[in-house]
């Protein structure tokens, strides 16, 4: 090769780290350690993931993103599993845990072998560990701002918690306690939990609906208001304003009852998309960025606006979803920083 | 009928007759009594269906229980209404498809936890454990968690109250329990599956064909899974990959508390009715009262407890 040439070879590779910035981790590998796959979110996020990574292996980000999902739901599985990982020589190790203390020992033993490791969703509280954080007592919070600002006279409120041990449930439970609390004009007659799941939310919501007087409004966690809407209509009670939370079902139900009697209300989620940001995050980190240890996503609001949108592009039957790309991961850790 | 209080179920009925009246005096002008009792009868009902095939399997005797329930429900639901959603032509047609389908995948699953029980000689909880982890990947696999609609025809009929006033799943249900009543205490079936959750020798040496009755058992109790999901379905607009998990220690905890004996060998029908509506009522109760989620899992062990000791305190003494 002539000096010319290997100068125009040295100066396309530039020109390719310029605009791709990834060769750096182009032989790293990131694998997800993720603790269960039985419901709908969680398929969408797995599918998110594996259209996110397949096109960053395909393009040269990464040497492999391959997911793995434990059978049980149990932390001692999942720390086995990490701990698998960790010989197996990943470079970093993405997961969404089950328990966000139980595995710090084995996400520990993963720091220390050098692998990054990045917690989302179920995130844990090992310092070593990167979190992706949504900050669920605002979207609790929130809730009941938006419920204000609807009816300013107040009202009663039921609330349908989600699945009682988690601290997921336990953080926007305190959201929507400091919401009431500071709109003192709302109380909340009564609480069930309806465990993420539409058809568990309309037992708990049919067997409590007799004992409560009007209910003005109710406040959810994700997956349970078409359950609770269906619980209202099958007891011949008024609908009241159901928050909602991005299921498709839920979506279709809000549609049809906004053309037929003008029906408004919101829909709050996170999106099952962040397991791609956290993806993105595992690799800027690789990538030798300097990234904060928290981090916090925005959650995926549908307003009544949007709603005709959200219904377009989400499938029937699944969730409403975002992938998130290199560069909203570059926004997400410039905004923390 | 002077001996009333003395059956394996009275308890049980009492737990639940004392729950509904609690919750019912809670709401306003006692106007809420209706409701409560047809959501009681609705959701009892799948706990119903599920219980009955859960309580033939456990009267065979000490490690015969069905933990392949949940994903047994799933699977057929899964499987059948993605079948319904993509045909097309006569309402009957489509809903008949559907139906055969849930119950032939129930049957299939129950030949399948036989196999494993009998042809590979793997205890039945670890057989139809691990398989079940089979027949949720198939359901995960065949739809990916996307949830598709019931034809209205039957989300109408799921939901409706069409005689009397009283939930159509409720009299499914009823006429089901019939069905197993007979089959438990007049057929010569019921009683072989006695006979042997009883002495699982002395049924063999009496020429009680065993492994033809326990695959019998299994297959009823799978399709009586695959029905339930089938309806559920239906029911609540679509399957769910987690749709039937709490019906595993559901179908367990009907069939204790209604009196059946958790060793094997001695069920009743009646009482399976009075655990489910017991299941159902007690949580309305707490959430009525507004008991927080742990005094609610504390209160509800408890009183299990005591009615399960109730009843078998009473046999003690007979």
């Amino acid at each position: 090769m002539t000096c010319k040439g290997l100068l125009l070879t040295a100066t396309t590779i530039g020109l390719l780290l310029g605009t791709q910035t990834m060769a750096d981790t182009a032989d790293k590998k990131i694998a997800l350690s993720n603790n269960y796959a039985g419901n709908s979110w969680r398929q969408a996020m797995l599918e998110s993931w594996k259209r996110v990574t397949d096109k960053a292996v395909a393009d040269g980000a990464v040497a492999s993103a391959d997911a793995f999902t434990t059978a049980e739901n149990q932390a001692t599985e999942q720390a086995a599993q990490i701990q698998n990982m960790i010989l197996q020589g990943y470079d970093a190790i993405v997961v969404n845990a089950a328990s966000p203390t139980a595995l710090n020992g084995a996400i520990k033993e993963a720091c220390d072998a050098g692998i990054t490791v990045v917690s989302f969703d179920g995130i844990v509280t090992e310092p070593c560990a990167w979190r992706v954080k949504v900050d669920f007592v605002k979207m609790g919070r929130d809730e009941v701002e938006y419920l204000a600002k609807r009816l300013p006279e107040g009202g009663n409120l039921l609330e349908i918690r989600g699945l009682a041990g988690v601290s997921v449930d336990d953080e926007i439970h305190a959201g929507i306690e400091e919401g009431v609390k500071a709109n003192a004009n709302f109380k909340i007659v009564g609480s069930v939990n309806g465990d993420w799941a539409q058809d568990v939310a309309q037992k708990a919501v049919a067997g409590i609906l007799p004992s409560l007087p009007e209910i003005a409004a109710v406040v959810t966690q994700g997956g349970d208001g078409y359950g609770a809407a269906q619980a209202f209509a099958a007891a011949g009670r008024p609908t009241p304003i159901i928050i909602m939370g991005n299921r498709q079902d839920e979506l279709k139900w809000w549609g049809e009852q906004r053309d037929a009697n003008q029906y408004e209300t919101m829909s709050t989620s996170i999106a099952p998309g962040v397991s791609t940001l956290a993806f993105w995050v595992a690799q800027q980190i690789l990538d030798g960025q300097d990234v904060p240890k928290e981090l916090t996503v925005p959650f995926l609001s549908v307003t009544q606006d949007t709603l005709d949108q959200a219904l377009k592009d989400t499938p029937e039957g699944g969730v409403t979803n975002v992938d998130y790309s290199q560069d909203d991961a570059k926004k997400v850790i410039a905004g923390s920083k | 009928m002077t001996m009333i209080h003395k059956a394996p179920w009275f308890w049980a009925w009492v737990a639940a007759i004392a729950a509904f009246c609690a919750t019912w005096s809670l709401s306003a002008g006692g106007a809420g009594g209706t409701a409560l009792a047809v959501a009681a009868l609705t959701f009892g009902s799948f706990s119903v269906m599920t219980g009955l095939g859960q309580m033939l399997v456990i009267t065979m005797g000490p490690g015969n229980t069905d933990l392949s329930i949940p994903a047994t429900m799933t699977l057929a639901a899964t499987l059948s209404l993605k079948l319904m959603g993509g045909m097309t032509g006569s309402a009957g047609l489509i809903v008949l498809a559907g139906l055969v389908s849930a119950l032939a995948i129930g049957a299939g699953v129950g030949v399948a936890n036989f196999a494993l029980i009998r042809l590979l000689r793997i205890p039945p909880i670890i057989a139809t454990l691990s398989a079940s982890f089979l027949y949720q990947s198939l359901a995960i696999w065949s739809n990916r968690g996307l949830r598709i609609k019931p034809p209205q025809v039957l989300a109408d009929f799921t939901t409706g109250r069409a005689l009397l006033g009283i939930p159509n799943l409720a009299w499914v249900a009823l006429i089901i329990s019939f069905g197993f009543w007979v089959l438990l205490n007049q057929s010569g079936f019921g009683r072989r599956i006695s006979a042997i959750g009883q002495n699982p020798r002395a049924a063999r040496l009496a020429g009680v064909p065993t492994a033809r009755v326990s695959a019998t058992t299994y297959v009823i109790c799978a399709i009586m899974a695959g029905l339930t999901g089938f309806l559920l379905a239906c029911f609540s607009g679509g399957a769910a990959l987690n749709m039937g998990a709490e019906f595993l220690l559901m179908s367990i905890a009907v069939t204790v508390i209604g009196g059946s004996s958790i060793a094997g060998g001695n069920s009743n029908v009646p009482g399976i009715w009075a655990g489910a509506l017991f299941m159902y009522l007690i949580v309305s109760m707490l959430n009525s009262y507004g008991l927080g989620a742990g005094v609610r899992l504390l209160s509800t062990g408890i009183i299990i407890i005591a009615i399960v000791a109730a009843a078998s305190g009473r046999k003690a003494r007979l």
